[in-house]
């Protein structure tokens, strides 16, 4: 650990100002993955350390579109909220299919979008290679053993560090909008928009830039005859992230489907929206045969390296199941 | 005097320390805070194999607070520490600029704060000179040893009678590195004042601590006081004089001042041993009625740079059935990882996974029931002594379990029982768990106000020692629980064997039984010519002992109390030593049994995603006499869901090219949460063991062996699918 400032932002544009103002500070809120970062792990070494927690960013009011969900909320508290548990039942099982409740009850909605990655290789400075923390240095991970959890989808040869959050894969499936204040004033920004393959550059993760804050997302609520379902897999039946998490949400009608939302975790360098099979979706018959469609269009593609060689397979059976216990089988 | 009163032993006393752990007023080494006390960060290696060609302190000697770093370039020469019943004392570290494996302590910094000393530790910078490290179980640059252990077992001819069998099933089977990873972070707290050393340590074994250190750092043992009160946990992982403690030592005498170096979570996978990994193959010949004519067990497993681990794992397969041909042999790779070491029933769990897999397997090919198989090969003697056994009731672990389990509803074809979209498989194994007991001390005192005192140098890691002892220690003085104290954990006391091998309730209840007769009989010498007492000319054989008082074993109202004997004598107290010693099994003619189990297992698997869930375990053990049936079930609740974390998600993963330990922490080593447990029955059976005054067998480990097999069989059951290979995990199940 490194000796750093502590300071408490007053207000909104205080906060903005001093981190802007300072390539070496950083924003802390819930601090459930910048702590470990800081202290334990040497990955994270800011020089001033800007606590936002004071901030009116806490909250969750509803119209009858949209969740406006302040980026302090906690992961308990969206969970527990009424308009969640009704209209968006999955990304109340996403969530509480996340983490355990003691982090649940720190973790903030603005830190889950911008959680780090799990990749135990990047985690560990003792690890040189690493082109997500030292650009061009290499990727251990690629060549490492326990692969497992790794991403492949938007993964290449640079960079295979899995964006591990469960809320993010149905809030992505629901264009979802994160509303971001910088030095000029506020931007909202589409969550599929949000998030940068890795590329050449896996060091670089979001569209914001320094010092921007998420102050809140605006969910939009789907129609209420839409059915959704979290599928997440995983070896340990608690407390692990996903090996591969499926969020859908369906509107079928007479057998047809006539909308599809689908998010996929646990696969992607990004959470990832799976807009191949929502194409396959939407119009088709809502048959295993449909889902299985969806599912190849949307795994043509996948990088992988032997730990992962089994996760798009994993992947095409957990889409299939998760649409097939939403939209049935009318073959 | 005969144990005529079970009325304290064997009911289900609670802990004794449990208020004082809920109420985290118990003290665990991490918890220990002395006047003046500076801190430890330690420096590890961020290779696996070659030397350090510079390592350089001077930054870090320069940050705030630090008061010393020790490196190879200015540690004094330690003396090796001695070798004990488990094997040598890991290397002592800082001794020379090799690098044997990745995490190995390179340097220790004392600091006034621990957050100085981690800062100072990141920034001692180190060069390496590389080599190639051997990383690889199979890898034939590692040097191979034969019999490490001298337990090879040879029975007839195996390779004879599997040549000439009508059926043999042969596979390979293979169990992945586990790390101990005991909930409470191991700390050790040093102090030296004028020659004496004072150390409060996570171990299981004070005083083989105390005569390490001693020996390592050449002072008398006598110079030396080691405790360990409370445990946070270890499951093997305290049994051995790991570096750490020894840098704790050697830094607070560097300073001056007392030190406390507690590891963290990534430090506690490479620094206090792990459950090798191990390649087993298995060759079992059978005839067409399902009788074994041969059982061909080699195991190999790994093993660190200059150290030695005993994990004896084939060698437990020769007395397990019934067999006229047995043949084992244990091998060791010697490769760049840390220290292996005792993980909860070492070598027992490897071995028992292969050795009931490959039972298993055979059933099938004999077309019988796989209880059936077992029932059919039961040892009834000893079968390498070909003596009689000190007591042995699996048949009724069998039995009790197939009923309480259900096993009689079990379809035998496979695939066939359903829940829904769920497979449902049923699986068993068997486990004979070896006997392990050792030499103990205990000392019991009753003092002139009636309560007694009775205290040795063993530990308690958890498992409920203070408890079952109190309880033990009150029955045979005749005092109730609240009137006896028993005191562990400082080597000051009398000589403990380890808490480790399933022995120590075994090696202390005795002793504490020898003491405590010792004792009765200090008394009955005290009014041998007293023609004041009731008690005159008794021998212990003529009086039994309750409600404080010593009286003649036909009459009760014939006695007098502990306290008048000592009033009357104008003495203080009285105090009797007592020692337990393992039988020699040729002089008593019986074979020293272990404790055995059945485990009944049930599994749903979903064969389109892998996913594996286990809802129902039925354990069924023979621990000869439970002292504390409440804290005997704990531990094989706690060891099945050991088990269960074996069976399903544990693995350590090292990194092929660098030898790091890539999932060094809680996040991403899985061991089993409350969600993949679902009903652990346990069940009692058998007699007291013959072969102690006590009658009791260890059953610390017992209940995690099996497990891992009945998981794997009841796997093949549901699906078909014949994992050899643990942890058995969603992708070995994507149908």
């Amino acid at each position: 650990m490194r000796a750093f400032e502590y300071v408490r932002a007053d207000d909104i544009g205080a906060a903005v100002a001093l981190v802007s103002g300072d390539p070496a500070a950083q924003y802390l809120a819930g601090g459930t993955t910048q702590v470990d970062l800081m202290l334990k792990d040497g990955i994270l070494e800011p020089e001033r350390v800007v606590d936002i927690t004071r901030l009116p960013l806490r909250g969750i009011t509803a119209d009858d579109r949209t969740l406006r969900v302040g980026a302090l909320t906690t992961m308990e508290e969206l969970a527990a909220d009424p308009t969640v548990a009704e209209r968006l039942p999955f990304a109340r099982t996403a969530l509480l299919a996340g983490a355990s409740t003691q982090l649940r009850n720190m973790a903030t909605i603005g830190g889950n979008l911008l959680q780090r990655t799990r990749c135990r290789y990047f985690r560990d400075p003792g690890v040189p290679d690493c082109n997500k923390r030292t650009p061009s240095s290499g990727c251990a991970a690629i060549t490492g053993a326990g692969a497992r959890m790794h991403a492949i989808l938007g993964a290449g040869e640079t960079c295979i560090a899995l964006h591990a959050s469960d809320l993010c894969v149905p809030l992505v499936a629901l264009d979802t909008v994160v509303r971001v204040r910088g030095t000029d004033g506020e931007r909202r920004i589409p969550l599929t928009e949000f998030y940068l393959l890795p590329g050449d550059r896996p060091d670089l993760e979001t569209v914001l830039r320094h010092g921007d804050l998420v102050t809140a997302i605006e969910i939009p609520l789907p129609p209420a005859a839409i059915r959704s379902g979290y599928l997440k897999v995983r070896d340990r039946a608690s407390y692990e992230f996903a090996l591969v998490s499926v969020a859908a949400a369906l509107t079928v009608e007479d057998g047809t489907i006539t909308e599809a939302r689908l998010g996929l975790g646990g696969v992607g360098t990004i959470p990832w929206r799976a807009r191949a099979a929502e194409q396959v979706l939407t119009g088709a018959p809502a048959t295993v045969e449909t889902y299985r469609a969806a599912a190849e269009a949307e795994l043509r593609a996948p990088f992988t390296v032997p730990g992962t060689a089994f996760k798009p397979e994993l992947a095409r059976r957990t889409i299939v199941r998760a649409l097939e216990e939403l939209g049935g089988d009318r073959t | 005097m005969t144990l005529t009163r079970p009325v304290v032993v064997g009911a289900g006393v609670d802990r004794v320390d449990g208020p004082l752990k809920v109420a985290g007023a118990a003290a665990y080494s991490s918890d220990i805070t002395l006047p003046g006390m500076v801190h430890v960060a330690l420096v590890r290696s961020t290779i696996a194999a070659g030397r350090i060609t510079r390592l350089d302190t001077g930054a870090a000697e320069q940050l705030p607070g630090v008061l010393a770093v020790l490196s190879h370039h200015n540690a004094p020469r330690l003396a090796a520490g001695p070798t004990n019943n488990l094997g040598p004392t890991p290397p002592p570290p800082l001794q020379d600029d090799r690098i044997r494996h990745h995490g190995q302590y390179l340097a220790a910094v004392v600091a006034e704060k621990p957050y100085q000393a981690a800062a100072a530790a990141r920034a001692v910078t180190v060069e390496y000179e590389r080599t190639e490290p051997v990383l690889r179980i199979e890898d034939p640059a590692g040097e191979l040893r034969t019999d490490p252990f001298g337990m090879d077992a040879t029975r007839g001819d195996a390779a004879g009678a599997l040549a000439a069998a009508e059926v043999v099933h042969e596979a390979t089977y293979v169990t992945a590195e586990n790390t101990n990873n005991p909930l409470g972070l191991f700390a050790t707290v040093a102090q030296w004042s004028g020659g004496r050393l004072t150390v409060h340590d996570a171990t299981q074994w004070t005083s083989n601590t105390c005569q390490t250190l001693a020996q390592m750092f050449e002072v008398p043992e006598s110079a030396v006081r080691v405790y360990a009160k409370y445990v946070g946990g270890a499951f093997g992982s305290g049994l051995r004089v790991w570096p750490h403690v020894v840098l704790a030592v050697l830094a607070a005498r560097t300073v001056g001042r007392p030190v406390k170096l507690v590891l963290s979570r990534p430090e506690m996978f490479t620094g206090i041993g792990h459950r090798p990994n191990t390649v087993q193959q298995l060759r079992i010949g059978a005839a067409r009625d399902g009788g074994f004519v041969a059982i061909e067990h080699e195991a190999l497993q790994t093993v660190a740079m200059d150290d030695e681990n005993l994990e004896p794992v084939a060698a437990s397969s020769a007395s397990a059935y019934a067999c006229p041909n047995v043949a084992t042999r244990d091998r060791q790779r010697r490769l760049n990882i840390p220290c292996p070491g005792s993980m909860r029933a070492p070598g027992e769990a490897q071995a028992n996974f292969a050795l009931e897999s490959a039972i298993d397997e055979l059933s099938y090919l004999l077309d019988m029931d796989p209880l059936d198989l077992r029932l059919r090969n039961y040892a009834q003697v000893q079968p390498q002594f070909g003596l009689p056994w000190s007591s042995k009731a699996l048949r009724e672990c069998y039995q009790v379990g197939a009923e309480r389990f259900g096993w009689s509803r079990r379809d035998r074809r496979i695939g066939a029982m359903r829940d829904g979209r769920w497979l449902v498989g049923y699986g068993m194994a068997g486990v004979s768990y070896l006997w392990w007991q050792v030499h103990c001390e205990a000392r019991a005192t009753i003092g002139s106000d009636g309560t007694g005192y009775v205290r040795s140098a063993a530990t308690d890691i958890g498992t409920g020692t203070y408890t079952v002892m109190r309880q033990l220690s009150a029955e045979l003085l005749g005092l109730e629980l609240d009137q006896v104290r028993f005191d562990l954990g400082d080597s000051n006391l009398p000589w403990s064997p380890q808490a480790g091998g399933s022995g120590l309730t075994g090696a202390l209840g005795n002793a504490v039984h020898a003491a405590c007769r010792e004792l009765i009989r200090t008394f009955l010498r005290t009014v041998v010519n007293d023609s004041a007492s009731p008690l005159r000319g008794c021998t212990i054989d003529d009086v039994a002992v309750s409600g404080g008082r010593i009286h003649h074993r036909a009459d009760g109202k014939l006695g007098e109390s502990f306290v008048a004997i000592l009033a009357r004598h104008g003495l203080d107290e009285l105090t009797a030593d007592g020692v337990s010693d393992p039988p020699d099994p040729q002089e008593v003619g019986m074979a020293p049994a272990g404790a055995f189990a059945a485990k009944f297992v049930e599994v749903h698997v979903d064969p389109d995603l892998g996913l594996l869930r286990v809802p129902r375990i039925v354990s069924v053990v023979d621990g000869g006499r439970i002292l504390n049936e409440k804290l005997a079930r704990s531990q094989i609740i706690g060891a099945t869901v050991g088990g269960v974390g074996q069976a399903i998600l544990e693995e350590t993963v090292t990194d092929p090219r660098t030898g790091r330990i890539a999932n060094a922490n809680l996040g991403d080593y899985l061991v089993a949460v409350n969600a993949d447990i679902g009903e652990i029955d346990v069940t009692f059976v058998g007699e007291p063991d013959q072969l102690t005054p006590l009658g009791t067998k260890g059953v610390g480990e017992v209940g995690l062996p099996g497990t891992a097999a009945a998981v794997a069989n009841a796997v093949y059951h549901a699906t078909g699918k014949r994992i050899r290979s643990l942890p058995i995990t969603i992708d070995d199940l994507l149908g």
